[in-house]
């Protein structure tokens, strides 16, 4: 199971500049479904990218679903030449996007976003109305279900 | 699409966000077939709560879900 108390510390605490989206951010609105990974867009900054990957390190990052053993070193350079990375850890699943479908970078993103306490931490989710975006504009059948609920949410949340 | 005008679920025209895909939020017939399922009492109670209280529940309730699948393990189940 997910230590998503574990991920975020790592994240927050190494100073990383991002932004929840997904499952969690829609837990976060309210959502009564569950999620078992962690999504977030991060920033593409170089100095970014090096807190990420070295708030990282003692996680041990490694793509999931990957044949172990093979050469894959989570620095810098690796996600500067990558972009969009679904990753497992020591502490669970994480999936992180240099962008995100509809919505683009974290700099698009961060004006449409919340900060809220978990874990006694500053966390930064992207708003519901931005997460319903994102989810019509990923377009996958999949989503539908869930794009209902966050409107439904918002109905809710507007009475 | 961008400066292009869209309209979103609640029906208001307006400019799309900049930085954001434009992207049709229009009622479409799965999406307003799906809403009428949705438990919206379940939604109240969860808005009723934190946003820390609301992922602490669904951690809560992952917990339970591994539980049980432990067990099941342990009684031989696949």
């Amino acid at each position: 199971m997910t230590d998503f108390a574990a991920l975020l510390r790592a994240l927050t605490e190494g100073g990383v500049e991002f932004i929840v989206i997904g499952g969690m951010a829609a837990v976060a609105h309210g959502s009564a479904h569950v999620t078992v990974d962690l999504d977030i867009v991060y920033g593409r900054s170089d100095e970014n990218m090096e807190r990420l990957a070295v708030s990282l390190a003692p996680l041990s990052p490694y793509l999931r679903g990957v044949p172990a053993g093979l050469p894959f070193c989570f620095d810098r350079a690796t996600i500067r030449a990558g972009l969009n990375f679904t990753l497992v850890t020591t502490v669970g699943d994480l999936d992180i996007l240099g962008e995100a479908a509809g919505a683009g970078t974290f700099e698009n993103l961060l004006p449409r976003s919340i900060v809220r306490q978990v874990f006694g931490l500053p966390c930064r989710f992207v708003d519901l109305e931005t997460l319903i975006h994102l989810k019509r504009s990923a377009g996958r059948p999949k989503d539908l279900e869930r794009v209902a609920e966050l409107e439904a949410l918002l109905e809710e949340s507007r009475r | 699409m961008a400066g292009s005008v869209q309209r979103d679920h609640t029906g208001d025209m307006k400019q799309p966000a900049t930085g954001l895909i434009a992207v049709s939020l229009e009622p479409t017939p799965v999406i307003e077939a799906y809403k009428k399922d949705v438990d919206r009492t379940l939604l109240r109670e969860n808005l009723k709560l934190t946003t820390a209280q609301r992922i602490e529940k669904m951690i809560a309730v992952l917990a339970f879900a591994e539980e049980l699948r432990r067990s099941g393990k342990g009684a031989g189940e696949s």
